[in-house]
Protein backbone atom coordinates (compact mmCIF):
# COMPACT_ATOMS: atom_id res chain seq x y z
CA UNK A 1 0.00 0.00 0.00
CA UNK A 2 1.63 3.35 -1.06
CA UNK A 3 1.97 5.85 1.56
CA UNK A 4 0.17 8.35 0.04
CA UNK A 5 -3.27 6.35 -0.17
CA UNK A 6 -3.17 6.32 3.60
CA UNK A 7 -2.33 9.96 4.04
CA UNK A 8 -4.95 10.81 1.50
CA UNK A 9 -7.58 9.04 3.18
CA UNK A 10 -8.71 9.81 6.60
CA UNK A 11 -11.33 6.95 7.28
CA UNK A 12 -8.65 4.71 6.43
CA UNK A 13 -5.85 5.93 8.16
CA UNK A 14 -8.18 6.44 11.30
CA UNK A 15 -8.98 2.53 11.53
CA UNK A 16 -5.46 1.69 10.89
CA UNK A 17 -3.99 3.54 13.55
CA UNK A 18 -7.04 2.21 16.24
CA UNK A 19 -5.59 -1.32 15.11
CA UNK A 20 -1.82 -0.31 15.72
CA UNK A 21 -2.86 0.82 18.89
CA UNK A 22 -4.80 -1.71 20.09
CA UNK A 23 -2.44 -5.38 19.36
CA UNK A 24 -1.48 -4.85 22.50
CA UNK A 25 -4.89 -4.30 24.37
CA UNK A 26 -5.92 -7.16 22.21
CA UNK A 27 -2.93 -9.61 23.63
CA UNK A 28 -2.51 -8.36 26.88
CA UNK A 29 -6.07 -7.32 27.99
CA UNK A 30 -8.63 -9.17 26.23
CA UNK A 31 -7.36 -12.78 27.67
CA UNK A 32 -7.67 -11.25 31.49
CA UNK A 33 -11.05 -10.84 31.03
CA UNK A 34 -12.11 -14.44 30.63
CA UNK A 35 -9.31 -16.32 32.55
CA UNK A 36 -10.70 -17.82 36.27
CA UNK A 37 -7.25 -16.19 37.78
CA UNK A 38 -8.86 -12.92 37.93
CA UNK A 39 -12.44 -13.23 37.37
CA UNK A 40 -13.37 -16.13 39.86
CA UNK A 41 -13.10 -14.97 43.55
CA UNK A 42 -10.07 -16.46 45.68
CA UNK A 43 -10.46 -18.73 48.53
CA UNK A 44 -12.39 -17.55 51.37
CA UNK A 45 -13.35 -14.28 49.59
CA UNK A 46 -17.34 -13.08 49.77
CA UNK A 47 -18.99 -10.35 48.29
CA UNK A 48 -18.96 -7.56 51.00
CA UNK A 49 -22.47 -7.79 53.45
CA UNK A 50 -25.01 -5.19 53.74
CA UNK A 51 -23.23 -2.98 56.22
CA UNK A 52 -19.92 -2.88 54.66
CA UNK A 53 -20.82 -2.27 51.16
CA UNK A 54 -22.59 1.00 52.44
CA UNK A 55 -19.27 1.70 53.82
CA UNK A 56 -17.67 0.95 50.67
CA UNK A 57 -19.42 3.65 48.91
CA UNK A 58 -19.20 6.07 51.95
CA UNK A 59 -15.20 5.26 51.28
CA UNK A 60 -15.14 6.41 47.82
CA UNK A 61 -17.92 8.91 48.54
CA UNK A 62 -15.72 10.98 50.54
CA UNK A 63 -12.49 9.87 48.46
CA UNK A 64 -10.37 7.95 50.56
CA UNK A 65 -8.49 6.59 47.46
CA UNK A 66 -6.94 9.92 46.57
CA UNK A 67 -4.49 9.43 49.32
CA UNK A 68 -5.15 5.64 49.81
CA UNK A 69 -4.27 2.54 47.45
CA UNK A 70 -5.53 -1.26 48.69
CA UNK A 71 -2.91 -3.24 46.56
CA UNK A 72 0.15 -4.93 48.21
CA UNK A 73 2.79 -5.14 45.66
CA UNK A 74 4.62 -8.26 45.94
CA UNK A 75 8.13 -6.56 47.09
CA UNK A 76 9.49 -7.35 50.86
CA UNK A 77 9.39 -3.98 52.14
CA UNK A 78 5.30 -3.87 51.44
CA UNK A 79 4.69 -7.29 52.87
CA UNK A 80 6.43 -6.59 56.32
CA UNK A 81 4.36 -3.34 56.69
CA UNK A 82 1.16 -4.57 55.31
CA UNK A 83 0.97 -8.40 55.17
CA UNK A 84 1.00 -10.48 51.63
CA UNK A 85 1.24 -9.00 48.55
CA UNK A 86 -2.74 -8.65 47.06
CA UNK A 87 -3.68 -11.12 44.02
CA UNK A 88 -6.21 -10.59 41.88
CA UNK A 89 -8.91 -13.12 42.68
CA UNK A 90 -9.29 -11.04 46.22
CA UNK A 91 -11.17 -8.02 44.57
CA UNK A 92 -13.18 -9.87 42.58
CA UNK A 93 -16.41 -8.02 44.24
CA UNK A 94 -14.71 -4.52 44.09
CA UNK A 95 -17.12 -2.68 41.87
CA UNK A 96 -14.92 -0.74 40.85
CA UNK A 97 -11.63 -1.95 42.52
CA UNK A 98 -9.55 0.38 44.67
CA UNK A 99 -6.29 -0.67 43.82
CA UNK A 100 -4.75 2.53 42.77
CA UNK A 101 -1.35 3.72 43.53
CA UNK A 102 -1.35 6.95 45.32
CA UNK A 103 -0.25 6.84 48.88
CA UNK A 104 -0.40 9.95 50.52
CA UNK A 105 -1.36 7.74 53.64
CA UNK A 106 -0.68 4.02 54.03
CA UNK A 107 -1.75 1.25 51.86
CA UNK A 108 -5.23 -0.24 53.40
CA UNK A 109 -5.99 -3.54 51.68
CA UNK A 110 -5.17 -5.53 54.89
CA UNK A 111 -6.44 -3.22 57.49
CA UNK A 112 -9.07 -5.53 58.91
CA UNK A 113 -8.22 -6.27 61.81
CA UNK A 114 -5.20 -4.04 62.68
CA UNK A 115 -6.62 -1.58 64.20
CA UNK A 116 -9.57 -1.67 67.01
CA UNK A 117 -12.98 0.28 66.01
CA UNK A 118 -12.47 3.03 68.80
CA UNK A 119 -8.86 3.89 67.55
CA UNK A 120 -10.40 4.18 63.36
CA UNK A 121 -13.29 6.01 65.29
CA UNK A 122 -11.15 8.80 66.99
CA UNK A 123 -9.11 8.55 63.71
CA UNK A 124 -11.80 9.44 61.59
CA UNK A 125 -12.78 12.31 63.91
CA UNK A 126 -9.58 13.85 64.34
CA UNK A 127 -6.47 11.94 63.38
CA UNK A 128 -4.37 14.07 64.93
CA UNK A 129 -5.74 13.40 68.27
CA UNK A 130 -4.16 10.08 67.53
CA UNK A 131 -1.23 10.88 64.86
CA UNK A 132 -0.09 14.08 65.98
CA UNK A 133 2.07 14.05 62.78
CA UNK A 134 -1.00 13.26 60.16
CA UNK A 135 -1.99 15.38 57.22
CA UNK A 136 -5.44 13.46 56.66
CA UNK A 137 -8.25 14.83 56.94
CA UNK A 138 -10.85 14.36 59.82
CA UNK A 139 -14.48 13.33 58.80
CA UNK A 140 -16.47 13.99 61.95
CA UNK A 141 -19.65 14.69 59.88
CA UNK A 142 -19.82 11.00 58.90
CA UNK A 143 -21.26 10.70 63.03
CA UNK A 144 -24.58 12.57 61.65
CA UNK A 145 -25.33 11.41 58.15
CA UNK A 146 -27.06 7.84 57.90
CA UNK A 147 -27.28 4.75 55.57
CA UNK A 148 -30.22 4.38 53.45
CA UNK A 149 -30.83 0.96 54.00
CA UNK A 150 -33.24 0.60 51.01
CA UNK A 151 -30.73 2.12 48.59
CA UNK A 152 -28.17 -0.98 50.02
CA UNK A 153 -31.03 -3.24 49.36
CA UNK A 154 -31.09 -1.91 45.91
CA UNK A 155 -27.76 -2.03 45.43
CA UNK A 156 -27.03 -5.92 46.59
CA UNK A 157 -29.90 -6.90 43.51
CA UNK A 158 -28.21 -4.90 41.32
CA UNK A 159 -24.69 -6.48 42.18
CA UNK A 160 -26.17 -9.78 42.25
CA UNK A 161 -27.59 -9.60 38.72
CA UNK A 162 -23.96 -8.45 38.32
CA UNK A 163 -23.31 -11.96 39.33
CA UNK A 164 -22.35 -11.67 43.33
CA UNK A 165 -23.50 -14.58 44.81
CA UNK A 166 -25.44 -13.10 47.58
CA UNK A 167 -28.49 -14.85 48.79
CA UNK A 168 -32.29 -13.77 49.34
CA UNK A 169 -32.06 -13.87 52.65
CA UNK A 170 -28.99 -11.51 52.89
CA UNK A 171 -30.78 -9.15 50.71
CA UNK A 172 -34.27 -9.57 52.26
CA UNK A 173 -32.19 -8.30 55.73
CA UNK A 174 -30.12 -5.70 54.09
CA UNK A 175 -32.13 -2.52 54.98
CA UNK A 176 -33.14 -3.80 58.37
CA UNK A 177 -29.14 -4.70 58.61
CA UNK A 178 -28.07 -1.12 57.96
CA UNK A 179 -31.26 0.89 58.64
CA UNK A 180 -30.04 3.40 61.39
CA UNK A 181 -26.42 2.89 61.18
CA UNK A 182 -24.36 5.81 60.80
CA UNK A 183 -22.30 6.49 57.63
CA UNK A 184 -18.98 6.26 60.30
CA UNK A 185 -20.33 2.90 61.78
CA UNK A 186 -20.18 1.63 58.07
CA UNK A 187 -16.98 3.31 56.98
CA UNK A 188 -15.50 1.39 60.21
CA UNK A 189 -16.99 -1.72 59.42
CA UNK A 190 -15.97 -1.73 56.34
CA UNK A 191 -12.29 -0.97 56.94
CA UNK A 192 -12.26 -3.89 59.47
CA UNK A 193 -13.58 -6.53 55.98
CA UNK A 194 -10.85 -4.99 54.30
CA UNK A 195 -8.01 -8.31 53.66
CA UNK A 196 -9.50 -10.33 56.39
CA UNK A 197 -9.31 -13.71 54.62
CA UNK A 198 -6.07 -13.15 53.44
CA UNK A 199 -4.09 -10.60 55.41
CA UNK A 200 -1.71 -12.44 56.58
CA UNK A 201 -2.38 -12.62 60.48
CA UNK A 202 -3.83 -16.24 59.82
CA UNK A 203 -1.39 -17.38 57.60
CA UNK A 204 1.98 -16.96 59.02
CA UNK B 1 -3.74 -20.51 33.71
CA UNK B 2 -4.83 -19.51 30.11
CA UNK B 3 -6.74 -22.09 27.94
CA UNK B 4 -5.26 -23.17 25.13
CA UNK B 5 -7.71 -21.42 22.78
CA UNK B 6 -6.32 -18.01 24.49
CA UNK B 7 -3.21 -18.91 24.59
CA UNK B 8 -3.11 -19.62 21.24
CA UNK B 9 -5.07 -16.34 20.81
CA UNK B 10 -1.69 -14.15 21.83
CA UNK B 11 0.63 -16.14 20.41
CA UNK B 12 -0.41 -15.58 16.96
CA UNK B 13 -1.44 -11.88 17.78
CA UNK B 14 1.66 -10.95 19.01
CA UNK B 15 3.79 -12.99 15.96
CA UNK B 16 1.68 -11.32 13.33
CA UNK B 17 2.63 -7.92 14.64
CA UNK B 18 6.36 -8.53 15.12
CA UNK B 19 6.01 -10.03 11.11
CA UNK B 20 4.54 -7.04 10.89
CA UNK B 21 6.98 -4.58 11.78
CA UNK B 22 9.71 -6.45 10.08
CA UNK B 23 7.99 -6.28 7.24
CA UNK B 24 6.89 -2.67 7.36
CA UNK B 25 11.09 -2.25 8.55
CA UNK B 26 11.93 -3.41 5.18
CA UNK B 27 9.06 -2.10 3.07
CA UNK B 28 9.97 1.48 4.05
CA UNK B 29 13.72 1.29 4.71
CA UNK B 30 14.49 0.31 0.48
CA UNK B 31 16.98 3.57 0.09
CA UNK B 32 15.92 5.40 -3.29
CA UNK B 33 18.32 7.87 -2.67
CA UNK B 34 17.89 11.58 -1.96
CA UNK B 35 17.68 12.98 -5.07
CA UNK B 36 15.69 16.11 -6.04
CA UNK B 37 13.34 14.21 -7.69
CA UNK B 38 11.82 11.93 -5.20
CA UNK B 39 9.30 14.42 -3.35
CA UNK B 40 5.96 13.32 -2.05
CA UNK B 41 4.29 15.32 -4.68
CA UNK B 42 3.35 18.13 -1.92
CA UNK B 43 3.88 21.90 -2.20
CA UNK B 44 3.43 24.59 -0.14
CA UNK B 45 4.73 27.95 -1.72
CA UNK B 46 6.57 26.49 -3.68
CA UNK B 47 8.72 24.50 -0.90
CA UNK B 48 8.79 20.67 -1.75
CA UNK B 49 8.68 17.69 0.82
CA UNK B 50 11.15 15.36 0.29
CA UNK B 51 10.02 11.74 0.77
CA UNK B 52 13.77 10.54 2.20
CA UNK B 53 14.19 7.00 4.13
CA UNK B 54 14.29 7.08 7.89
CA UNK B 55 17.43 8.11 9.37
CA UNK B 56 20.14 5.05 9.66
CA UNK B 57 20.41 5.06 13.28
CA UNK B 58 16.49 5.61 13.84
CA UNK B 59 16.46 2.07 11.99
CA UNK B 60 18.84 0.76 14.12
CA UNK B 61 16.92 1.55 16.70
CA UNK B 62 13.50 -0.27 15.54
CA UNK B 63 15.92 -3.24 14.41
CA UNK B 64 16.90 -3.83 18.08
CA UNK B 65 13.71 -3.65 19.46
CA UNK B 66 12.14 -6.36 17.34
CA UNK B 67 15.55 -8.56 18.30
CA UNK B 68 14.94 -7.31 22.11
CA UNK B 69 11.47 -8.45 21.84
CA UNK B 70 12.10 -11.86 20.73
CA UNK B 71 15.15 -12.65 23.04
CA UNK B 72 12.16 -11.49 25.58
CA UNK B 73 9.70 -14.05 24.67
CA UNK B 74 11.84 -16.75 24.37
CA UNK B 75 12.79 -15.74 28.31
CA UNK B 76 10.32 -14.54 29.98
CA UNK B 77 6.43 -15.89 30.18
CA UNK B 78 4.88 -13.54 27.24
CA UNK B 79 4.14 -16.13 24.37
CA UNK B 80 0.50 -17.51 25.96
CA UNK B 81 0.99 -20.15 28.48
CA UNK B 82 4.57 -20.68 27.21
CA UNK B 83 6.23 -20.41 30.50
CA UNK B 84 9.78 -19.06 29.05
CA UNK B 85 13.29 -20.84 29.41
CA UNK B 86 14.37 -18.98 32.85
CA UNK B 87 10.73 -20.42 34.40
CA UNK B 88 10.59 -16.65 36.02
CA UNK B 89 7.46 -15.84 37.95
CA UNK B 90 6.52 -12.95 39.59
CA UNK B 91 5.19 -14.96 42.80
CA UNK B 92 8.74 -17.37 42.96
CA UNK B 93 10.89 -13.91 42.82
CA UNK B 94 8.99 -12.48 45.62
CA UNK B 95 9.27 -16.01 47.64
CA UNK B 96 13.12 -15.68 46.83
CA UNK B 97 13.31 -12.12 48.31
CA UNK B 98 11.19 -13.36 51.24
CA UNK B 99 13.16 -15.84 52.00
CA UNK B 100 16.39 -14.02 51.44
CA UNK B 101 15.21 -11.08 53.98
CA UNK B 102 14.27 -13.92 56.31
CA UNK B 103 18.00 -15.41 56.30
CA UNK B 104 18.81 -12.01 56.74
CA UNK B 105 16.57 -11.30 59.54
CA UNK B 106 17.87 -14.51 61.21
CA UNK B 107 21.48 -13.00 61.08
CA UNK B 108 20.83 -9.46 62.12
CA UNK B 109 19.07 -11.08 65.59
CA UNK B 110 21.61 -13.87 65.78
CA UNK B 111 23.49 -11.10 67.31
CA UNK B 112 20.50 -10.33 70.60
CA UNK B 113 20.24 -13.99 70.93
CA UNK B 114 22.28 -14.05 74.09
CA UNK B 115 21.28 -10.71 75.60
CA UNK B 116 17.90 -10.39 77.82
CA UNK B 117 15.51 -7.35 77.59
CA UNK B 118 16.59 -5.41 79.88
CA UNK B 119 20.35 -5.74 78.18
CA UNK B 120 19.01 -4.84 75.07
CA UNK B 121 17.32 -1.97 76.13
CA UNK B 122 20.66 -0.80 76.83
CA UNK B 123 22.03 -1.79 73.25
CA UNK B 124 21.88 1.50 70.79
CA UNK B 125 22.26 -1.13 67.70
CA UNK B 126 18.88 -3.06 68.87
CA UNK B 127 17.06 -0.15 69.72
CA UNK B 128 17.24 1.90 66.32
CA UNK B 129 15.95 -1.26 65.23
CA UNK B 130 13.31 -1.47 67.65
CA UNK B 131 12.14 2.37 66.93
CA UNK B 132 11.96 1.65 63.29
CA UNK B 133 9.67 -1.27 64.38
CA UNK B 134 7.50 0.74 67.07
CA UNK B 135 6.91 3.35 64.32
CA UNK B 136 5.72 1.01 62.01
CA UNK B 137 3.39 -1.10 64.50
CA UNK B 138 2.61 0.99 67.56
CA UNK B 139 2.98 4.46 66.93
CA UNK B 140 -0.36 5.30 65.45
CA UNK B 141 -1.80 4.16 68.78
CA UNK B 142 0.92 5.07 70.94
CA UNK B 143 2.43 7.73 69.44
CA UNK B 144 5.61 8.01 67.74
CA UNK B 145 7.65 8.60 70.72
CA UNK B 146 5.17 6.53 73.34
CA UNK B 147 3.10 9.30 74.14
CA UNK B 148 0.06 7.46 73.87
CA UNK B 149 -3.56 9.26 73.25
CA UNK B 150 -6.63 9.68 74.74
CA UNK B 151 -7.52 5.86 75.39
CA UNK B 152 -4.62 4.76 74.41
CA UNK B 153 -1.44 4.77 77.06
CA UNK B 154 1.56 6.65 77.57
CA UNK B 155 4.54 4.14 77.67
CA UNK B 156 6.98 6.51 78.98
CA UNK B 157 5.27 7.50 82.35
CA UNK B 158 5.29 5.73 85.60
CA UNK B 159 2.01 4.19 85.48
CA UNK B 160 1.50 0.53 84.12
CA UNK B 161 -1.71 -1.01 83.34
CA UNK B 162 -0.62 -4.14 83.75
CA UNK B 163 3.03 -3.67 85.04
CA UNK B 164 6.36 -3.10 83.85
CA UNK B 165 8.50 -6.24 83.67
CA UNK B 166 9.68 -7.59 80.30
CA UNK B 167 7.82 -10.80 81.01
CA UNK B 168 4.81 -8.98 81.16
CA UNK B 169 5.31 -6.39 78.29
CA UNK B 170 6.42 -9.31 76.10
CA UNK B 171 2.74 -11.31 77.23
CA UNK B 172 0.52 -7.61 76.36
CA UNK B 173 2.69 -7.71 72.71
CA UNK B 174 1.78 -11.74 72.07
CA UNK B 175 -1.52 -12.25 73.26
CA UNK B 176 -2.44 -8.21 73.20
CA UNK B 177 -5.07 -6.57 76.31
CA UNK B 178 -9.02 -6.26 76.85
CA UNK B 179 -9.18 -4.48 79.76
CA UNK B 180 -12.47 -3.93 80.56
CA UNK B 181 -13.94 -1.72 82.94
CA UNK B 182 -18.34 -2.52 83.04
CA UNK B 183 -20.97 -0.55 82.91
CA UNK B 184 -22.00 -1.03 86.30
CA UNK B 185 -25.58 0.18 85.70
CA UNK B 186 -25.09 3.49 88.58
CA UNK B 187 -27.87 6.14 89.18
CA UNK B 188 -26.61 9.46 87.48
CA UNK B 189 -26.63 10.52 90.92
CA UNK B 190 -23.86 8.17 92.24
CA UNK B 191 -22.02 8.58 88.57
CA UNK B 192 -21.64 12.34 89.47
CA UNK B 193 -20.46 11.91 93.16
CA UNK B 194 -18.15 9.06 91.83
CA UNK B 195 -17.07 11.01 89.67
CA UNK B 196 -15.82 13.48 91.82
CA UNK B 197 -14.58 11.07 94.47
CA UNK B 198 -12.26 9.73 91.58
CA UNK B 199 -10.87 13.19 91.53
CA UNK B 200 -10.26 13.34 94.72
CA UNK B 201 -8.53 10.35 94.94
CA UNK B 202 -5.76 11.56 92.45
CA UNK B 203 -5.28 14.43 94.77
CA UNK B 204 -7.86 17.21 93.15
CA UNK B 205 -10.05 19.50 96.00
CA UNK B 206 -13.24 17.99 96.43
CA UNK B 207 -16.54 18.60 99.20
CA UNK B 208 -16.78 16.75 101.90
CA UNK B 209 -20.37 15.77 100.74
CA UNK B 210 -18.44 13.79 97.97
CA UNK B 211 -15.59 12.44 100.45
CA UNK B 212 -18.50 10.75 102.51
CA UNK B 213 -20.96 9.43 100.12
CA UNK B 214 -18.11 8.57 97.32
CA UNK B 215 -16.06 6.65 100.03
CA UNK B 216 -19.38 4.17 100.43
CA UNK B 217 -20.08 4.30 96.86
CA UNK B 218 -16.17 3.71 95.91
CA UNK B 219 -17.42 0.04 97.63
CA UNK B 220 -18.24 -1.60 94.46
CA UNK B 221 -15.40 -0.42 92.73
CA UNK B 222 -12.82 -1.48 94.99
CA UNK B 223 -12.49 -5.47 93.47
CA UNK B 224 -11.11 -4.31 90.48
CA UNK B 225 -8.83 -0.58 91.81
CA UNK B 226 -8.36 -1.95 95.12
CA UNK B 227 -9.67 -0.59 98.27
CA UNK B 228 -7.50 1.86 98.26
CA UNK B 229 -7.95 2.74 94.37
CA UNK B 230 -4.65 2.07 93.62
CA UNK B 231 -5.70 -0.31 90.60
CA UNK B 232 -4.91 -3.86 89.94
CA UNK B 233 -2.64 -4.98 87.58
CA UNK B 234 -3.61 -8.18 87.23
CA UNK B 235 -6.64 -6.93 85.62
CA UNK B 236 -5.65 -3.76 83.96
CA UNK B 237 -7.70 -1.53 86.54
CA UNK B 238 -5.44 1.80 86.75
CA UNK B 239 -4.12 3.19 89.76
CA UNK B 240 -6.84 5.66 90.19
CA UNK B 241 -4.77 8.04 92.81
CA UNK B 242 -1.13 8.90 90.23
CA UNK B 243 -3.22 11.79 88.21
CA UNK B 244 -2.10 9.96 85.15
CA UNK B 245 -5.73 9.66 82.96
CA UNK B 246 -6.24 7.26 80.37
CA UNK B 247 -9.73 8.43 79.34
CA UNK B 248 -8.88 12.14 80.17
CA UNK B 249 -9.43 14.08 84.44
CA UNK B 250 -12.28 16.10 83.74
CA UNK B 251 -15.36 15.20 85.46
CA UNK B 252 -17.31 15.18 82.35
CA UNK B 253 -14.61 12.54 81.09
CA UNK B 254 -14.82 11.03 84.25
CA UNK B 255 -18.51 10.75 84.03
CA UNK B 256 -18.68 9.07 80.75
CA UNK B 257 -16.77 5.63 81.45
CA UNK B 258 -18.43 5.27 84.45
CA UNK B 259 -21.94 5.89 83.23
CA UNK B 260 -21.08 3.67 80.13
CA UNK B 261 -18.36 1.41 80.89
CA UNK B 262 -15.21 0.94 78.62
CA UNK B 263 -13.01 -1.10 76.83
CA UNK B 264 -9.62 -0.61 75.87
CA UNK B 265 -8.15 -3.17 73.15
CA UNK B 266 -4.38 -3.63 72.41
CA UNK B 267 -4.37 -6.53 69.21
CA UNK B 268 -2.27 -9.20 69.56
CA UNK B 269 0.82 -9.76 67.46
CA UNK B 270 2.16 -12.81 67.33
CA UNK B 271 0.98 -13.28 63.98
CA UNK B 272 2.80 -10.13 62.62
CA UNK B 273 5.87 -10.21 64.27
CA UNK B 274 8.18 -12.91 64.90
CA UNK B 275 9.75 -13.74 68.49
CA UNK B 276 12.66 -11.91 68.06
CA UNK B 277 10.70 -9.00 66.78
CA UNK B 278 8.38 -8.69 70.04
CA UNK B 279 11.31 -9.03 72.24
CA UNK B 280 13.48 -5.92 70.07
CA UNK B 281 9.88 -4.35 70.69
CA UNK B 282 9.39 -4.87 74.59
CA UNK B 283 13.12 -4.05 75.47
CA UNK B 284 12.36 -0.91 73.34
CA UNK B 285 9.28 -0.24 75.74
CA UNK B 286 11.18 -0.34 78.30
CA UNK B 287 14.22 1.76 77.56
CA UNK B 288 11.53 4.61 76.88
CA UNK B 289 12.06 4.70 80.31
CA UNK B 290 8.45 4.21 82.27
CA UNK B 291 9.93 2.96 85.95
C1 LIG C 1 -5.04 13.90 52.41
C2 LIG C 1 -4.80 12.51 52.29
C3 LIG C 1 -5.72 11.53 53.04
C4 LIG C 1 -7.06 11.32 52.86
C5 LIG C 1 -8.02 12.05 51.91
C6 LIG C 1 -7.41 10.22 53.71
N1 LIG C 1 -6.31 9.78 54.40
FE1 LIG C 1 -6.22 8.22 55.68
N2 LIG C 1 -4.27 8.60 56.06
C7 LIG C 1 -3.54 9.61 55.49
C8 LIG C 1 -2.21 9.65 56.09
C9 LIG C 1 -1.11 10.63 55.76
C10 LIG C 1 -2.17 8.60 57.03
C11 LIG C 1 -0.99 8.22 57.98
C12 LIG C 1 -1.07 9.05 59.25
C13 LIG C 1 -2.25 8.64 60.11
O1 LIG C 1 -2.29 7.49 60.58
O2 LIG C 1 -3.14 9.47 60.32
C14 LIG C 1 -3.48 7.96 56.98
C15 LIG C 1 -3.83 6.85 57.74
C16 LIG C 1 -5.02 6.17 57.62
C17 LIG C 1 -5.33 4.92 58.28
C18 LIG C 1 -4.36 4.09 59.14
C19 LIG C 1 -3.65 3.12 58.22
C20 LIG C 1 -2.48 2.40 58.80
O3 LIG C 1 -2.21 1.28 58.36
O4 LIG C 1 -1.81 2.97 59.69
C21 LIG C 1 -6.61 4.59 57.95
C22 LIG C 1 -7.38 3.35 58.39
C23 LIG C 1 -7.11 5.65 57.11
N3 LIG C 1 -6.13 6.58 56.93
C24 LIG C 1 -8.39 5.68 56.58
C25 LIG C 1 -8.87 6.71 55.76
C26 LIG C 1 -10.23 6.81 55.31
C27 LIG C 1 -11.33 5.80 55.62
C28 LIG C 1 -10.32 7.95 54.55
C29 LIG C 1 -11.56 8.53 53.89
C30 LIG C 1 -12.70 8.78 54.78
C31 LIG C 1 -9.00 8.55 54.52
N4 LIG C 1 -8.15 7.78 55.28
C32 LIG C 1 -8.68 9.70 53.81
C33 LIG C 1 -3.95 10.46 54.49
C34 LIG C 1 -5.25 10.57 54.02
C1 LIG D 1 -4.87 -0.46 67.86
C2 LIG D 1 -4.06 0.36 68.72
C3 LIG D 1 -2.82 -0.24 69.35
C4 LIG D 1 -1.68 -0.70 68.71
C5 LIG D 1 -1.43 -0.78 67.20
C6 LIG D 1 -0.77 -1.05 69.74
N1 LIG D 1 -1.32 -0.85 70.96
FE1 LIG D 1 -0.42 -1.21 72.73
N2 LIG D 1 -2.17 -0.76 73.69
C7 LIG D 1 -3.31 -0.27 73.09
C8 LIG D 1 -4.34 -0.09 74.09
C9 LIG D 1 -5.74 0.46 73.83
C10 LIG D 1 -3.77 -0.51 75.32
C11 LIG D 1 -4.48 -0.54 76.67
C12 LIG D 1 -5.11 -1.89 76.81
C13 LIG D 1 -6.09 -1.96 77.91
O1 LIG D 1 -6.68 -0.93 78.27
O2 LIG D 1 -6.30 -3.08 78.41
C14 LIG D 1 -2.40 -0.91 75.03
C15 LIG D 1 -1.51 -1.38 75.99
C16 LIG D 1 -0.17 -1.59 75.76
C17 LIG D 1 0.81 -1.91 76.76
C18 LIG D 1 0.53 -2.07 78.25
C19 LIG D 1 0.67 -0.72 78.91
C20 LIG D 1 0.53 -0.76 80.39
O3 LIG D 1 0.33 0.34 80.94
O4 LIG D 1 0.60 -1.83 81.00
C21 LIG D 1 2.03 -2.02 76.15
C22 LIG D 1 3.37 -2.30 76.78
C23 LIG D 1 1.80 -1.77 74.73
N3 LIG D 1 0.46 -1.52 74.54
C24 LIG D 1 2.79 -1.79 73.77
C25 LIG D 1 2.53 -1.79 72.41
C26 LIG D 1 3.52 -2.04 71.41
C27 LIG D 1 5.00 -2.29 71.66
C28 LIG D 1 2.87 -2.00 70.22
C29 LIG D 1 3.45 -2.27 68.84
C30 LIG D 1 3.88 -3.63 68.61
C31 LIG D 1 1.48 -1.68 70.48
N4 LIG D 1 1.31 -1.57 71.81
C32 LIG D 1 0.52 -1.52 69.49
C33 LIG D 1 -3.47 0.01 71.75
C34 LIG D 1 -2.58 -0.35 70.77
C1 LIG E 1 -14.56 -5.31 86.73
C2 LIG E 1 -13.48 -4.48 87.21
C3 LIG E 1 -13.80 -3.00 87.43
C4 LIG E 1 -14.72 -2.42 88.23
C5 LIG E 1 -15.76 -3.11 89.12
C6 LIG E 1 -14.53 -1.00 88.13
N1 LIG E 1 -13.53 -0.72 87.24
FE1 LIG E 1 -12.90 1.12 86.68
N2 LIG E 1 -11.69 0.28 85.31
C7 LIG E 1 -11.46 -1.06 85.17
C8 LIG E 1 -10.53 -1.26 84.10
C9 LIG E 1 -9.99 -2.62 83.60
C10 LIG E 1 -10.22 0.02 83.58
C11 LIG E 1 -9.30 0.33 82.42
C12 LIG E 1 -10.09 0.29 81.14
C13 LIG E 1 -9.24 0.31 79.93
O1 LIG E 1 -8.12 -0.18 79.99
O2 LIG E 1 -9.72 0.81 78.92
C14 LIG E 1 -10.97 0.96 84.38
C15 LIG E 1 -10.92 2.35 84.21
C16 LIG E 1 -11.49 3.26 85.08
C17 LIG E 1 -11.32 4.68 84.99
C18 LIG E 1 -10.52 5.44 83.92
C19 LIG E 1 -9.13 5.70 84.44
C20 LIG E 1 -8.29 6.57 83.55
O3 LIG E 1 -7.07 6.52 83.72
O4 LIG E 1 -8.82 7.29 82.69
C21 LIG E 1 -11.99 5.22 86.03
C22 LIG E 1 -12.12 6.68 86.39
C23 LIG E 1 -12.58 4.12 86.75
N3 LIG E 1 -12.26 2.93 86.15
C24 LIG E 1 -13.36 4.27 87.90
C25 LIG E 1 -14.09 3.25 88.45
C26 LIG E 1 -15.06 3.44 89.46
C27 LIG E 1 -15.37 4.78 90.15
C28 LIG E 1 -15.62 2.23 89.70
C29 LIG E 1 -16.74 1.89 90.68
C30 LIG E 1 -17.97 2.52 90.39
C31 LIG E 1 -14.98 1.28 88.86
N4 LIG E 1 -14.06 1.93 88.09
C32 LIG E 1 -15.27 -0.07 88.83
C33 LIG E 1 -12.02 -2.09 85.90
C34 LIG E 1 -13.06 -1.92 86.79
Amino acid sequence: MKHETIEKNTGLMGVLIALVISVAGFAEIVPLMFQAQTTQPMEGIEPFPALQLAGRDVYVKEGCYNCHSQMVRPFVSESLRYGPPVEAGETVYGRPFQWGSKRTGPDLARVGGRYTDEWHLAHLINPRDLVPESNMPGYPWLLDKYVDGELVERKMRTLKWLGHPYSDAQIDEAASVTEGASEMEALIAYLQYLGLANNGRRQQ
Amino acid sequence: MMTDGWSWFVIILVTLNILAMVWLLLATSKSKGADEADTTGHTWDGIKEYNNPLPRWWLWLFVITIVFSVVYLYLYPGMGSFKGSLDWTQSSQYEQEVALNRAKQDAYFAEFADLSISELAENDKAMATGRRLFLNNCATCHGSNGQGAKGFPNLRDDDWLYGDSPQTIVQTLNNGRAGLMPDLGLPNSSVAILARYVQGLAGQEVTEHVQQKGKSLFAVCTSCHGPEGKGNQALGAPNLTDNIWLYGSTAQEIEVILANGVQGNMPSFNTLLSQNEIKLLAAYVVSLGGG
